[in-house]
């Protein structure tokens, strides 16, 4: 005859029982191990239907833990059935690993088998217990039930014809009872039997030796709620409940009918009941019965997901840790744009570009803003100042504090501003100056080293990102930038403001690396910064007067410049040919151009130029070819750079002509020289652009 | 449309007749809920093996265990709660998801569980949810402070419940005493839910 098999527990816990635990190691356990009692709950096995297959599965047998496992008061929730059972908490994970789980085990199994043989109750049956360890910073909670059940030597039997329905031995009449007993008592264990009239009635365990008075031996069934779904296995709970009938009633057990209730409800009309009736048998031998009262070994641990015996751990810090909060709220944030608006939205493209923000002032504040506001998670920035009083109304990631004391270094305040906001960003500020043409290094060996650790500090941050936003305060500051991120093909956006005007402009990319876009066409040659000039950009700081030295501007001016500058880059980002993307063809009247679509990104246009005028609130794109003789990105100067290095470098900052003769602008210069001698113009001052 | 008081009413008496569902009230009055937990499963279940240095030989003996052992890493436990949302005057659905260990699943896991009924297009990055609305009877899937927890919770946004149910009602039976109107809308807005979801 076949051995039974018994459908083992599996813990379910619910997330608010290690909210309580955390309660209660802060205000009562501190440090203490102390066993904390615990009540569990069962119910009658359950089976979902496979939406693929449409077969049946059973539900493992689970054996919740929840809300309010830790009071006193438990109630079992409907359907279902509770189980004692006792927490441990240990402080360290070595404490937890080192604990002897054996011992452990054992004096729980010796406290069911006591709790039967002093006691004689059913209360401790399917007594469990869980050792766990906290770690409250991390949110991690690592634990390991066990679920002790004594070994039978030797091991039931079941007749061969195994498990049979219930309702072909008990009428609707005897089942319907049996469900309504148990609704009322709630036992996980229960005889069933016949009363002095032949009708069905059902108590208690604990009665066994009265119980079946009147009941003939085929009417005999003890029966247990059985958490198993599976209709070859019964649960876990019924092997306690065989220990506990051959430790106290030996000599009438050998042979016992066991009633598996698996019925929450009753059936419906067209359903059958679910319970089952089986026979199992046990060989008897003399010393099984002398040894009745020895306590059996006992097996109980559960096993881990990986089917080792081993812990589990719940790790709840995207429920708990309020960063993981915060971050995941933002994505939400982000996301609802995708769901809603623009399913082709590629969100993860844009947070995932690292950007350099060249100048923390308030350019690169605003544009840091709108940056967070596109969920972007690298942003670094590099100043070489000090927070000034004038600043914190107009560069709004500073306050006044950061003013004091002759004012925190720009960059390192931003940065710092940044993590204040959003916990998650990853963030570093870098005060360094950016060496510039029309500002020689003096020749001595201190300031030329400190020009080439500038210089390779700058060349490796814009290494690091995928961005590099120019947002100084003057001309000339642009210029290495903008030859070191052009020769390392990284995407540049350029703002610069006047009074009450604007450009906002992407450099185009390296003429040598164009080929043909997505449309079939070939790359546009776009332009820098310096592609419109006609001299190299030379020394405009010194001999300044006050008003030009900081950059007044109308304060609206810089909100709006930086956040075109952001929209141009995730715009230029959600494009297919990215950095190479084809400009909108400029339009000579004022309406927009809604016809040729062909050049959007899924955010609309990707513009080569803005320039803004705010005095008319209107923004004028335009395009800006790229100049073969341009001291910023021709092939003549990225070719010098790439191949003398720091010395060209050095050149380009001292002497003042040498740009010029580099790219052939000097010639150029006196050609167009020599053209004006011979016409009368009337000269106009030079707008700083 | 519901005013915080018929909302309560209506839990009550539908929670009378469908016994699985329980109410919860909470410290303001008109901030209760009605709350159930069941159990799902998921489809596949793949867990670092993180803990694999715990791993202890304890003398287990020659044990007789069954399969089902293994299918517990994927059960998950949903807590469905049905809500008042004030802004739209409706019961919303709010759930929460978790495995076995009680920890959260992300939205792309708890679309792979039993829970749901429509497959969804799976997507390359994690994360994401596109959810196609047939006008009208479908709201959609956000993440969102529950109303008397707070905590972030699923829901359903409700902005469409009221006319989606109100449709059906037109079709019942108009003679209904106030008490069996309210049970007949809850089962009705179920049953829409029920369309996504397995509830």
């Amino acid at each position: 005859m076949p051995l039974v098999q018994f459908a083992p527990l599996s813990s379910l816990v619910q997330p608010v029982l290690w909210h309580k635990l955390t309660d209660l190691k802060i205000d009562v356990l501190k440090l203490s191990d102390a066993a904390v009692p615990l009540t569990g709950s069962y119910t009658i096995g359950r089976t979902i239907k496979d939406r693929e297959t449409g077969q049946d599965i059973a539900l493992p047998c689970n054996l919740t833990v929840g809300a309010e496992s830790f009071e006193s008061d438990f109630k079992a929730p409907h359907g279902s059935v509770t189980a004692p059972g006792m927490l441990r908490n240990f402080n360290t994970i070595e404490e937890f690993k080192a604990v002897d789980k054996t011992a452990l085990f054992n004096e729980e199994a010796q406290l069911i088998w006591d709790h039967i043989l002093k006691t004689r109750d059913t209360a401790q049956l399917n007594r469990f217990f869980v050792i766990t360890f906290a770690d409250l910073k991390k949110y991690k909670y690592y634990y390991w039930f066990a679920f002790p059940a004594f070994v039978a030597k030797p091991a039931w039997e079941i007749g061969d014809d195994g498990w049979k329905r219930a309702h072909a031995e008990l009428g609707i009449e005897q089942l319907t009872f049996i469900h309504s007993h148990l609704r009322n008592s709630a036992s996980p264990y229960f005889l069933v039997g016949k009363d002095t009239f032949g009708k069905v009635k059902a108590g208690p365990v604990e009665d066994y030796s009265s119980f079946f008075s009147s009941t003939g031996p085929e009417d005999q069934l003890i029966g247990f709620v059985d958490p198993s779904a599976d209709p070859a296995n019964p649960g876990w709970p019924l092997r306690n409940l065989l220990a506990y009938l051959r430790a106290l009633y030996p000599s009438s057990t050998s042979s016992i009918k066991i009633l598996r209730w698996r019925d929450t409800e009753a059936p419906s009309p067209n359903a059958q009941w679910k319970s089952q009736i089986g026979t199992l048998t046990i060989a008897t031998t003399t010393e099984a019965i002398s040894e009745a009262n020895t306590r059996p070994t006992a097996v109980g641990w559960e096993k881990n997901p990986q089917g080792k015996l081993g812990p589990r751990m719940a790790d709840l810090a995207p429920m708990m840790d309020p960063s993981r909060l915060a971050a995941q709220a933002v994505d939400l944030n982000l996301k609802l744009m995708r769901w809603r608006i623009l399913p082709s939205l590629d969100l993860d493209k844009i947070s995932s570009t690292r950007c350099l923000l060249l100048g923390a002032g308030t350019l690169g504040c605003y544009v840091a803003r709108a940056l967070m506001g596109w969920g972007v998670r690298t942003i670094t920035f590099v100043d070489s100042a000090k927070v000034s009083f004038s600043n914190p109304v107009r560069q709004p990631l500073f306050v006044f504090e950061d003013c004091l004391d002759g004012g925190k270094p720009k960059a390192e305040c931003a940065a710092a501003s940044l993590k204040k906001i959003f916990p998650g960003i990853n963030t570093v500020g870098h005060s360094m100056s950016i060496p510039m043409p029309g500002h020689p290094i003096p020749n001595n060996p201190t300031s030329l080293n400190q020009a080439k650790s500038d210089v390779a500090k700058l060349e490796q941050l814009i290494d690091e990102h995928d961005a590099v936003f120019l947002l100084m305060d003057s001309r000339e500051s642009r210029w290495l930038p903008t030859v070191v991120g052009a020769s390392k093909k990284k995407i540049i956006l350029n703002a610069a403001l006047g009074f009450d005007t604007y450009l906002v402009m992407r450099h185009g990319a390296r003429a040598s690396s164009l080929t043909t876009g997505h449309d079939g066409k070939p790359h546009q040659k776009l332009g820098c910064y310096y592609c419109n000039d006609i001299v190299a950009p030379a020394d405009s700081l010194t001999d300044r007067t006050l008003d030009q030295m900081c950059t007044v501007t109308r304060p609206g001016l810089a909100p709006i410049a930086a956040a075109t500058a952001v929209e141009i880059l995730a715009s230029l980002l959600q494009h297919p040919d990215g950095l190479y993307a084809s400009p909108p063809p400029p339009t000579t009247t004022g309406s927009a151009n809604m016809d040729d679509e062909s050049t959007n990104s899924v955010l609309g246009q990707v513009p080569h130029q803005l320039r803004g005028f705010l005095n008319q609130f209107r923004a004028m794109p335009l395009v800006g070819a790229a100049y073969d003789k341009c001291t910023g990105c021709s092939e003549t100067v990225l070719k010098a750079y790439e191949t003398q290095g720091f010395d060209m470098l050095l050149k380009a900052f001292n002497e003042t002509k040498y740009l010029e003769k580099l790219t052939g602008l000097d010639k150029l210069f006196d050609e167009s020289e020599a053209a004006l001698e011979s016409v009368e113009w009337e000269e106009e001052g030079e707008d700083d652009f | 449309m519901f005013t915080r008081d018929q909302f309560e009413r209506a839990c009550q008496v539908f929670a009378k007749k469908h016994s699985q569902w329980k109410w919860a009230s909470a410290r303001n009055p008109g901030y209760g809920y009605l709350m159930r937990t069941t159990t799902h499963m998921r489809k596949s279940f793949v867990q670092t093996d993180e803990l694999a240095e715990l791993v202890e030989d304890l003398e287990e003996g020659v044990e007789v265990i069954t399969s089902a052992d293994l299918a517990s890493s994927l059960t998950v436990n949903v807590v469905e709660n049905i809500v008042y949302c004030a802004s739209f005057s409706v019961p919303a659905f709010y759930f929460a998801v978790h495995n076995s260990s009680g920890a959260p699943l992300p939205l792309n896991e708890i679309i792979q569980t039993s829970f749901f009924k429509i497959s969804l297009p799976k997507d390359a990055t994690s994360n994401d949810f596109a959810l196609t609305v047939p006008s009208g009877s479908f709201p959609l899937l956000s993440q969102g402070d529950h109303p008397t927890l707070g905590a972030p919770w699923w829901y359903f946004h409700p902005c469409e419940t009221d006319k989606a149910v109100g449709e059906f009602m037109k079709e019942e039976d108009q003679a209904l005493c106030e008490d069996e109107r309210l049970i007949r809308w809850m089962e009705i807005w179920l049953m829409i839910v029920g369309n996504v979801l397995n509830v």
